[in-house]
């Protein structure tokens, strides 16, 4: 059992900044939530909250349960920047969290081969980082994430770097190693197609301070109409089911921009 | 090797100068010997200094008393240099503690040091080492202090979620992250090893190349002065090489790196 819990989290910056106001959000075992908003609206501070590198102005975090206190490996985190080390190769950067378990080097090696296979790296292997496109540098930052095994997985905007085909490449392959492998996920992003393709519920988030306005359950539409059935992204796009509850939630996050903008 | 454009023109830079020097003083005799020597003059000088040996060891024993004292302050500094600013970079409270005494000390000349080193430990080779310690020894620890600051954020956030014990944290991932500007001070460091040597040995030594300088001049050895000159240079360039050499070993992995 891990879910993320948020309780009346409050998050203020240098004592004026108020970037959360009363957050309340559960994201359950195993499910894949993903928070939408404007850029600003504090999204990225609940990660941060949940990842432990921040800590709540007034209200409480859990993972599984225990308060958060410091990041750690059993909450992977999947940065926008990818956030790789450049001066360890592919192979290197992903068997830095398994060497800090203290894992034997045979059983890591096994998991680390296994790992970049799964991302389709393993002509890169000895590669460093700044040899790769940026796609292969977040399949790489994935493959660092999961190959620890993490209870939760916290990606923030994690293809928000990649161009447009790169990132339903990426996009793809997550929901395959998610169904297959699920994960508790909390997923930012801005893109309102992306959330609803990949989330099991979808929270909206208001403008700055941020709180939660609504939670859109996409799990129940997307079994009921069968959404799995088609492999590519641009079909699933293409259903009603998807773009009513993306008109949906672009009419939501849109009253919160007062109607100005997209 | 193919020699680029760049190189032939500046070969051919160090030839015309070459040429000027020599028509200035022996092949028109514009310059006087006694001020600036002529190409002969100091072919001359350099064969007695590395032959019968001036004033009374050769070039060779010179300069390796100068590269032991180059060589055992810079090492000291690198050595507490280095640790001390990968502390600093990273500990709050080391910096707060450790800072104001290098603000204090640090607009204080290195040479203005020699008569206090003197005065500590006497003429030997110990006062040398010491003022080059003081010169090589804060560019060492500021540009990794630096270096550490300038680490990106994420980059240290991924180390903390992948649970990154504290020693590899320092040996994996700060001083690879600050090792581009770590050499940048190194390469500082030594420069400031090789100056202050020269100034350091002028007073009170019995070897060594500022050592040769003081001494030709004594002499009025004009061709002597510009060998033990040279000397300096070609050390101080090698060294500076040999370092850029273990720089480029070391951070293999910026190789080319675009960002």
């Amino acid at each position: 059992m891990s879910c993320i819990r948020f309780e009346q989290v409050d998050k203020t910056f240098g004592g004026a900044v108020k970037a959360l106001d009363g957050v309340d959000l559960t994201v359950a075992d195993r499910e894949f939530v993903a928070i939408v908003g404007a850029s600003g609206c504090g999204k990225t501070t609940c990660l941060r909250l949940a990842a432990g590198f921040e800590a709540p102005t007034g209200g409480h975090v859990t993972v599984g349960g225990k308060a958060v206190t410091a990041p750690g490996p059993d909450r992977a985190v999947v940065f926008q920047q990818f956030a790789l080390f450049p001066w360890k190769t592919v192979a290197q950067n992903i068997a830095f969290g398994l060497r800090n378990k203290g894992m034997p080097a045979s059983e890591r090696d096994a998991r680390v081969a296994a790992a970049i296979g799964m991302i389709g790296l393993s002509a890169y292997a000895d590669a460093y980082p700044h040899q790769l496109s940026g796609g292969m540098q977040q399949r790489v930052a994935i493959a660092r994430a999961y190959v620890l095994e993490p209870e939760v997985l916290l990606m923030d905007e994690p293809f928000g770097a990649l161009d447009a085909q790169t990132r339903v490449v990426m996009q793809e392959e997550l929901v395959r190693l998610a169904r297959k492998n699920p994960r508790t996920v909390l997923f930012i992003t801005h893109g309102v197609e992306e959330a609803v393709y990949l989330a099991d519920r979808v929270a909206v988030m208001t403008r700055r301070p941020g709180r939660i306005k609504e939670i859109v359950d996409v799990k129940v539409i997307r079994e009921a109409e069968r959404w799995e059935d088609h492999a590519r992204i641009e079909d699933v796009m293409d259903l009603e089911s998807f773009v009513h509850l993306r008109t949906h939630i672009w009419k939501s996050l849109r009253e919160e921009k007062g109607g100005v903008g997209h | 090797m193919r020699l680029s454009r760049r190189t032939y023109v500046g070969a051919t830079t160090l030839l015309v100068l070459a040429l000027l020097w020599y028509l200035a003083t022996s092949g028109l005799g514009l310059v006087s010997a006694g001020r600036f020597p002529a190409p002969g003059d100091v072919e001359a000088a350099a064969v007695q200094a590395f032959g019968r040996g001036y004033p009374d060891a050769t070039l060779v024993t010179h300069i390796l008393h100068s590269l032991k004292l180059v060589a055992i302050g810079f090492a000291v500094s690198v050595a507490l240099g280095v640790p001390l600013g990968l502390l600093m970079g990273w500990n709050r409270v080391a910096e707060a503690l450790i800072n104001p005494v290098f603000l204090v000390l640090r607009p204080i000349p290195p040479l203005a040091w020699i008569p206090l080193a003197i005065l500590w430990l006497g003429l030997g080779d110990e006062a040398k080492v010491m003022v080059i310690f003081l010169a090589a020894f804060p560019p060492a620890v500021i540009s990794t202090h630096a270096g550490v600051r300038a680490v990106p954020p994420p980059v240290v956030e991924a180390a903390q979620m992948l649970g990154t014990p504290r020693l590899r944290f320092v040996l994996e991932v700060l001083a690879p992250a600050a090792a581009p500007m770590i050499f940048t001070g190194l390469r500082l460091s030594l420069q400031a090893s090789w100056t202050t040597l020269v100034a350091a040995e002028l007073v009170g030594s019995l070897a060594g190349l500022g050592y040769v300088l003081n001494v030709a001049q004594q002499d009025l050895y004009p061709g002597m002065i510009l060998v033990g000159m040279a000397a300096v240079g070609v050390l101080g360039a090698g060294s500076t090489a040999l370092l850029g050499l273990a720089e480029r070993r070391a951070v293999v992995w910026a190789q080319g790196a675009t960002e």
